[in-house]
């Protein structure tokens, strides 16, 4: 894992428990200064959470976190870093865009109305419209184009595009790359469409069942992780040289993905390398309750 | 901030401020003419001699204006209802406060000129409505010494000031801990009508202890001076307090303004009781009876007024703060 830029965030052992529930559990993960992590999982992952974590919104009931170097908290020069866009997209549905871009210029120290404008008026979104009558695109777009003229150093965003049409989606993302491409920004983006995600992102943290699965960049990570068919037989072996991940066994033969620990060697078995969605699916699986359809997802791609 | 509180609350400041328009009009209008009406009956009863019993000769203002004026007893629970309950129930409900609260300031400057300015427009409205009212009544109060009465006391002078801050901090605080706006709104009409009941028949009279005045019945009673206002009123017989003895309530006889449980009274007296007061109040005091009445005196209606007023602002001031506990420490 690169490890040379300073981290962007740091958390260790960082937990959230609701009365009963525990929404996030000991998640310990670090994204490095000016990649696009991708927060992936399935829903009631703990992704909303984290992100809330990170943001200040929701305080940890246990564990340690850090971002831009200082605890989230409420005051302006942490508040001045942040850019976050929640799934819901809350804006004032009775106020125009006009005045959401009041309403930043009068809040922030820092803030830049003129390319909100420009990049609103290139999406020709009407500044004078009540907000509740633009479309989920635009508002959307809006509450982007809001978030960036804050010039954050660090990006939330849950699950912006997922209300989105597969327009609007592409649209959405461009604009953010593009805002990165300005640089000096970090984004972690959450999303369960991987291949949005795949084409945008360099960095990953991968959360099933309210736990950490894996963090780091995604070349580093798929490297790591590769994907074994052979015959169905005794696994002892492979189990004991590498972490497996996630099998499917048929009548005839086995699919494993693994974690290797080393060279793979029994030549019963072919291996390949392991895309993005396979890895997702095969994490997601592991901790799926045992549905016959999940569980051939991986065998199916072969 | 002020931009936003602004932007947020005009159309609501708009709304209130013609509603307030128009009350001013319709009682700067006829409280001129009552004024005038009774300078005029006060000039002429001077002439005569006969100011005495001005006030049972002179009728002053129509029924529907009088109704108006006591229905403004209700401004303080508007305000409440609708300007605090929404104030952070609807961020909440919404989700804004996830905008509003990452901007680049912090929740506590957020909540600060939020509550700031609404309690500032709180104060400013109850203030001037019962202005308007204190004006407006000043012929009647001079007239009938209603103002220390409950009903008139509630909607004159400064405690609707004190009104108005404790429901807009009570809906504050409703929607701060119910996050859910018209929930904190209910809530808000519910515990402010309870509570302003319970002060106002329960806990009032005892601000200051009455005063204590018996009087034979031989004699007209000796009223107190002024707008004085009669807590309770009774017979002391020979062996000590009647039961039963209340301002209002259960079977009884009006003595000279004085309250009579009839059922606790000598039967020689009682087949008197519609031979005239004259008869009636020898038999009693020939039996060793006395009237007693329990008031708080004119001289003391500021102090109340005062003493109202400061019990809701402390309460609003409680509510206020834990709000501020709630907004800030609980996640948004």
């Amino acid at each position: 894992m690169a490890s040379s830029a300073q981290a962007a965030i740091r958390t260790s052992g960082l937990s959230k428990r609701y009365r009963k529930v525990t929404a996030l559990s000991e998640a310990t993960i670090s994204v490095p200064e000016g990649r696009i992590s991708a927060l992936i999982g399935p829903n009631g992952a703990g992704k909303t959470t984290l992100l809330r974590l990170l943001a200040g919104l929701a305080r940890p009931t246990g564990g340690d976190v850090a971002v831009l170097g200082a605890r989230p908290g409420q005051d302006p020069a942490f508040l001045a870093g942040i850019g976050f866009l929640a799934q819901e997209i809350p804006l004032y549905q009775r106020f125009t865009a006009e005045d959401h871009l009041g309403i930043g210029a009068h809040l922030n120290s820092r803030w830049d109305g003129d390319s909100a404008r420009r990049r609103l008026d290139g999406l020709s979104i009407p500044l004078g419209q009540k907000v509740g009558t633009l479309s989920g695109g635009q508002r959307a777009q809006l509450a982007l184009a809001l978030t960036l003229a804050k010039r954050p150093r660090l990006l939330l965003l849950d699950e912006p595009v997922a209300a989105l049409d597969p327009l609007a989606r592409r649209q959405f993302l461009a604009h953010l790359a593009e805002a990165v491409a300005d640089g000096g920004l970090t984004v972690v983006l959450s999303s369960h469409l991987v291949a949005d995600l795949e084409r945008t992102c360099d960095h990953l943290i991968l959360l099933a069942a309210s736990q950490v699965q894996l963090c780091g960049d995604i070349d580093t990570v798929l490297a790591e992780h590769q994907v074994l068919v052979g015959p169905r037989k005794d696994t002892t072996a492979i189990e004991r040289d590498h972490t497996l991940v996630h099998a499917v066994r048929t009548a005839r033969q086995v699919t494993l993905l693994i974690r290797r620990g080393g060279p793979v060697v029994d030549p019963a078995f072919e291996a390949s390398d392991v895309g993005l969605e396979e890895l997702v699916l095969g994490y997601m699986g592991q901790h799926a309750s045992p549905a016959p359809a999940r569980l051939t997802m991986i065998g199916e791609e072969q | 901030m002020t931009w936003l509180v602004w932007r947020q609350h005009r159309n609501q400041a708009y709304f209130a401020a013609a509603a307030l328009a128009l009350l001013a009009v319709a009682l700067l209008v006829t409280g001129r003419d009552m004024a005038s009406q009774y300078h005029s009956a006060l000039a002429s009863c001077a002439a005569s001699h006969s100011c005495g019993n001005l006030g049972d000769s002179l009728i002053l203002g129509s029924t529907p204006l009088t109704l108006l004026v006591g229905f403004t007893v209700v401004v303080p629970c508007l305000l409440g209802v609708f300007w605090g309950g929404p104030l952070v129930a609807r961020e909440l409900e919404t989700g804004t406060s996830q905008f509003a609260w990452l901007q680049g300031v912090s929740r506590r400057r957020w909540l600060t000129a939020q509550v700031g300015w609404v309690l500032l427009a709180a104060a400013a409205w109850g203030g001037a409505v019962s202005g308007l009212v204190t004006w407006w009544s000043s012929p009647q109060n001079a007239l009938k010494h209603q103002n220390f009465q409950p009903g008139q006391f509630d909607i004159q002078g400064i405690v609707p000031i004190g009104y108005a801050l404790f429901a807009v901090a009570l809906g504050i605080a409703a929607g701060a801990l119910i996050r859910r706006t018209l929930p904190a709104m209910a809530v808000t009409l519910g515990v402010f009508t309870l509570l302003r009941l319970v002060i106002g028949q329960d806990f009032r009279s005892h601000y200051l202890t009455p005063l204590t005045s018996t009087f034979s019945f031989l004699h007209p009673p000796a009223v107190p001076k002024g707008s004085y206002w009669l807590v309770s009123s009774g017979v002391v017989g020979p062996h000590g307090q009647v039961p039963g003895v209340s301002s209002h309530g259960g079977p009884g006889i009006s003595f000279g303004g004085v309250h009579l449980p009839i059922g606790h009274l000598p039967s020689a007296c009682q087949a008197l009781v519609f031979q005239g007061p004259a008869r009636f109040g020898s038999c009693l005091a020939a039996q060793g009876y006395r009237a007693v009445i329990n008031y708080q005196p004119a001289g003391r209606y500021w102090a109340f007024q005062g003493i109202e007023t400061g019990i809701f602002v402390l309460l609003a001031a409680a509510l206020i703060a834990v709000t501020a506990i709630v907004v800030i420490r609980r996640d948004a």
